[in-house]
This record gives structure tokens, sequence and C-alpha cells, in this order.
């Protein structure tokens, strides 16, 4: 089992659009991918319930995490898109 | 997390459900949800505008039938109160292609939003709940469902 910790960038905390884009790159990945906050039961990535069902707002750490040869590569990108800050760089 | 100390359903009034709508689609879904916001007295007119608004940018669509309308941050000045609308409506109302049967519509100034988004997810969740939910028929039904079971996810730990 591969894991990233990564602290929310997102200035509204993993929801709305920083929520859907992560959820969609989590369904993209060739492995299943979870992510859960601290001690917290661990919920599908790729699920936009299960997301916004951890609460996480900026500055709050997850950890993502992912069985298999393709898990790392995975983890890397998600753990990329919640360290960034995504509706800061791109004008509505 | 900080919690909403009654919970997603301490935001809800009674009068503030409606289980008997009908919609053409999904602005009009909006407007009926707006309205009930309106008239008990927790928003401004405008924010059904900052709702539209809201939904044309990134859709509330949340799965399960479910959808969660609200108004963009620059709409936060219009709400008078924190609070919750549930409007259900059996027909279904198309909602970019997946049908609607109930809107949970939130009025929440600051940080409350995430508090009550993570709650409404934790319940939708539990498809039983879910379920139970599109199919309400009486007030208290949907202000149980909304009422957090720490049971539920008790269970859940074990079985991982």
């Amino acid at each position: 089992m591969a894991e990233r910790n990564v602290v929310i960038a997102a200035a509204q905390g993993l929801h709305a659009r920083p929520a859907q884009l992560f959820v969609q790159a989590a369904a993209r990945q060739p492995v299943p991918v979870s992510i859960r906050v601290g001690d917290g039961a661990p919920v599908p990535a790729n699920s936009i319930l299960g997301v916004l069902s951890l609460g996480a707002r900026q500055g709050t750490e997850v950890t993502l995490a992912a069985e298999g040869d393709a898990a790392g590569p995975a983890l890397d990108e998600l753990a990329g898109l919640l360290a960034r800050d995504l509706d800061a760089e791109q004008p509505a | 997390m900080r919690s909403v100390p009654d919970g997603a359903a301490g935001l809800l009034a009674r009068d503030a459900i409606r289980l008997d709508a009908w919609a053409g689609g999904r602005d009009h879904a909006i407007r009926i949800c707006g309205q009930v916001l309106v008239d008990t007295g927790a928003v401004a007119p405008a924010y059904i505008d900052a709702m539209l608004e809201r939904e044309r940018s990134i859709s509330t669509y949340l799965g399960e039938g479910v959808a969660i309308p609200h108004g963009t941050s620059g709409g936060r000045d219009l709400i008078h109160r924190d609070a919750l609308a549930v409007v259900r409506f059996p027909d279904g109302a198309d909602w970019d292609g997946n049908p609607v049967t109930v809107c949970i519509a939130i009025a929440a100034r600051g940080d409350g939003h995430m508090e009550i988004l993570a709650e409404l997810a934790q319940v939708l969740m539990d498809p039983d709940r879910a379920r139970a939910l599109r199919e309400a028929t009486e007030d208290e039904q949907v202000l149980a469902l909304l009422t957090p079971d720490t049971e539920t996810r008790e269970e859940e730990e074990d079985s991982v």
C-alpha cells in the first residue's frame, strides 16, 4: 500500500470545483485510490460524495492511498492537484 | 473539524420542507428552492440569482438523485441566517441530464457551508438513507434522515 500525505491548498477547501477536478482526475487513474483525513475511514477518491464527506478545508492534511505498480504515479498526480490552489490559477 | 451544534437538521425549519413540488427543469427547481428560503426569511430575494449563477459555473448535483443548490460566495451578504430548505420533486427534475428528486438548498455564511455539505454527503453515502430521502412523504422522515447516524459509520469502520 503506497500512501501520500498532502495539505489541501485550495482556499475554499476540498469542495466545489477543486473537489470536482480531483474526483475526475482520480477516476482517470488505472488503480483505485482512497482518501482519508487522519485516522478517519478512507473513502473512494473518485466519489464526489466521499470526498465532500471529509469536510477537508484549506490546510487540512489528507492521506491518499493505492495499491499496485501504478500506485506511485497515480498518487503523485493526485497529491500534486491537491497541493495547488486550482481556483487561484484558473480565472473563472 | 468543528461541527454545527444542531447538525444539518437543526438548520432545517419545518416550513422549509416541501415534499410535493414540480419543476420543469434545473433552473425552475432552483427558483422554487430559493423562494422557500426567501419565504422562510433566511435570505433576500436576490439570493436566488446567486444560486442560479453558482449553478451555471459549477453543477451542485451530488449523485443519488440529490442536488444541493446554493449561492455564490458573492451572495453571502444576502443571507439573513444560515438555513436549509428541502424540496422534493416526485416526478424528478432534469438536472443537466441527471434526474433530481430531492434538492437541499443551502444558505450559509462563512465556513458553515463546508460542514453542512460534509454532513449531507455522509448521509447520502448510505444508499438506504439516500433512497429513504428520495421517497420521503413526511416532514419527520426528512428531519430524521438529516440527523447524523453515528452507528452507521461505526459499522463501516468495522468492515474495513
